[in-house]
């Protein structure tokens, strides 16, 4: 035992090590794109920047120099944590480090419940489709899976803003940053601290303040979007575990078990499903690092400012450094997912060996 | 029956003309264990084959693949009826042309059975006609990106070492991307007409089969027939893509319906960022267009429907086939 928690850390260490020189890569990939794009200095976009702002740039990345310089510079900005300011919109003039710092905790909010609730419900699922295939159980549970993963999220999204939005009229369509809920209401300010915010997370800056209204609000712009996601990501899980659920179902040894006259539903639950849900394990920890990353489409569709709509919003601004900096900071968060992703693998899955 | 009687008989069924002995033939055929008689081995051979095309065809007959079969149908006769089905032309229903006299988002009349889009479209024959365009969407990135994969992925599994390493650090690269924000980043870049996208679209999901045809490969490579055709002097080339590659295809060929359908998503939600090629008739296009007020809802939920009816029939198919034929599960 302990001579395998020695090797565990040997093979943490080492991921770590040949994580880097993919980070190195990664970097020369984003450099390379952020020159490409139309919006950059170097490029010469015309009317997006200043003269000022433009020559101000070119002198930060020293566009003067061989590209080697440029590059090695980009890294010294990175690792210095100097990633540049926003050009235009009304981010103007912010570091890209704090527009990711106060972006990226809504996107969390967001996420947090999906991403707990999701695996529960659907591997449930999956293990009761799977046990009743081609029966009406099944048919009804890939019915679901396969609605929601057809049909585009953000047709699904309006139709819940119609829904719950429109003809209920109890909810917002989950806009977040209007306050459109008190608008009308005399006697009532905006709610919540609206400049100064100690975590970003607005739910735990209302526990802070100790301010019911902003919490009120808070949960009530995030019903909408929280059950599209969930209805959205049900699909993927539920049907990975339905498929390996029916491999798993099909091995000797659940014969053998069955044979033996173990009970049904420990054939289930404890033959069965801890094999089934090694590849769904890893779909779940994998997808939880790009769940981070939140849905384009459902904060497009609800106006809601996280990451993925900052990332299309500045794509139409043409504001390069910030398109630049949100990749870089996604692929860090994706590089460490896979990272974590494999670790917990080799824990989940005793076979494996740490080599 | 002893040894000497039996191979008495043997030689008068080799001498004498074979319809006479049929019947005994036809006993030592059931009844004697390990007996082989060519006519009667080839008979039994055809019937299995027959049999067994017949369990696969029973296998795919199940509810929900019908039902996808039927959706692809009713896409693919919209697709290739369209001129007679409606009576707009193409260039009447996308951009460049602004119909005169065209009443935005109007509710359904006789003169357009589904209501009005933007500028004055007609709904149902921007559906019809962007039914061609989501079955372009749907072949053409799948298909490079499939075929990259296969090739990529053999190679690199066939030839291990070095060639192996690099490909999957090529590999790894790519997976550290966002690939959907990738897509998004690149398409103004290098230009949004339609086959600049799905090009770039089929390249970004290069990597994805890659790994796949690789463990598949990697599999198939330990198999007996594979070490006899090299013993047997077969060029590397041959081995690969004739002795390796169609017995590892067939997760592929799934995968295949499950990525014509994740681009059809994709492509949509491209064109409802607002990135999608703006000249021709898109589905994905309709929906940014008429999400803005709830009193256009109309002119969204038909372009969602056929999003969805058509990469639904592309799952269900892929599900049904994946059923079908892994080799695996029994019924």
């Amino acid at each position: 035992m302990a001579r395998k928690s020695k090797n565990m850390i040997k093979y943490i260490i080492k991921r770590i090590i040949m994580m880097l020189p993919m980070l190195f890569l990664v970097l020369t990939v984003t450099w390379v794109l952020s020159h490409m794009m139309r919006s950059s200095p170097v490029t010469n976009a015309p009317g997006l920047m200043s003269a000022e702002q433009i020559a101000a740039e070119l002198a930060r990345i020293r566009a003067q120099d061989p590209w080697y310089v440029q590059l090695l510079i980009y890294y010294r900005n990175f690792f210095s944590g100097d990633w540049g300011k926003a050009f235009v919109g009304e981010q103007e003039g912010k570091p890209v480090l704090q527009i990711i710092r106060e972006i990226f905790p809504k996107t969390i909010e967001l996420m947090i419940i999906p991403m707990v609730v999701v695996p529960i419900i659907a591997v449930k699922l999956g293990v009761t489709s799977a046990t009743n295939k081609d029966k009406a159980k099944d048919t009804t549970i890939r019915f679901m899976a396969i609605i929601g993963a057809g049909f585009p999220v953000f047709w699904i999204a309006t139709l819940l803003q119609l829904f719950f939005g429109y003809y209920l009229g109890n909810f917002t369509m989950g806009q977040f940053d209007l306050q459109v809920m008190f608008a009308n209401s005399p006697g009532i300010g905006l709610p919540g601290p609206t400049n100064d915010l100690l975590t970003g997370f607005r739910i735990i800056d209302g526990f802070l303040y100790n301010d019911q209204l902003h919490l009120y609000d808070t949960l009530k712009h995030l019903f909408i979007p929280t059950i599209c996601m969930v209805f959205v990501s049900l699909a993927g899980v539920t049907r990975q575990t339905r498929s390996s659920m029916l491999e798993v179902l099909d091995q000797d040894y659940i014969r053998t078990a069955r044979a033996k006259g173990v009970l049904e539903k420990n054939i289930i639950n404890k033959h069965a499903l801890r094999n089934a849900l090694l590849p769904t394990s890893n779909l779940i920890i994998g997808g939880t690092a790009a769940a981070l990353l939140g849905s384009l489409f459902v904060e497009l569709s609800f106006n809601y400012t996280g990451f993925g709509y900052w990332m299309v919003t500045s794509i139409f601004l043409g504001d390069y450094l910030v398109i630049n900096g949100l990749l870089v900071f996604a692929t860090i968060i994706i590089l460490t997912g896979t990272l974590v992703a494999d670790v917990a693998y080799t824990i989940i899955d005793p076979r494996i060996t740490y080599t | 029956m002893t040894e000497q009687t039996l191979n008495i008989e043997v030689d008068q069924v080799n001498s004498e003309s074979p319809k006479k002995k049929k019947l005994i033939r036809f006993l030592k055929f059931y009844l004697i264990p390990g007996w082989r008689d060519d006519e009667f081995s080839n008979q039994e051979y055809e019937i299995e084959k027959i049999k067994s095309k017949r369990r696969l065809f029973r296998r795919l007959l199940t509810p929900l693949t019908i039902v996808g079969f039927f959706m692809l149908f009713f896409i693919a006769i919209l697709a290739v009826y369209a001129p007679w089905m409606t009576h707009y032309k193409l260039q009447e229903v996308t951009l460049p042309y602004y119909p005169p006299g065209g009443n935005p988002f109007s509710p359904p009349s006789a003169k357009h059975p589904l209501g009005t889009t933007k500028y004055g479209y007609d709904i149902l024959a921007r559906m019809i006609w962007g039914s061609r365009t989501t079955i372009v969407m749907a072949f053409i990135p799948v298909t490079i990106a499939i075929g990259g994969g296969l090739i990529l992925g053999t190679i690199s599994a066939y030839f291990g070492g070095p060639v192996d390493y690099a490909i999957m650090r090529f590999v790894d690269l790519m997976y550290s991307f966002p690939m959907l924000i990738l897509v998004i980043i690149l398409v103004p870049i290098l230009g949004q007409d339609l086959l600049t996208t799905l090009v770039i679209y089929g390249i970004l999901y290069i990597p994805y089969n890659i790994r796949f045809m690789r463990s598949l490969v990697l599999q198939v490579k330990q198999l007996i027939f594979v070490r006899a055709a090299k013993t047997g002097g077969a060029l590397k080339f041959r081995v690969m893509f004739k002795h390796i590659v169609p017995n590892s295809i067939s997760p592929m060929i799934i995968n295949f319906f499950g990525g014509a359908a994740g681009t059809i998503l994709g492509m949509a939600g491209l064109a409802f960022i607002g990135l999608g090629d703006p000249n021709v008739a898109n589905w994905g296009i309709d929906i940014n267009w008429a999400r803005a007020s709830f009193s256009t809802f109309l002119a969204a939920l038909w372009p969602g429907l056929f999003i969805g009816i058509a990469s639904i029939g592309f799952m269900l198919i892929g599900d049904g086939l994946r059923d079908a034929l892994d080799p695996r599960l029994f019924i």
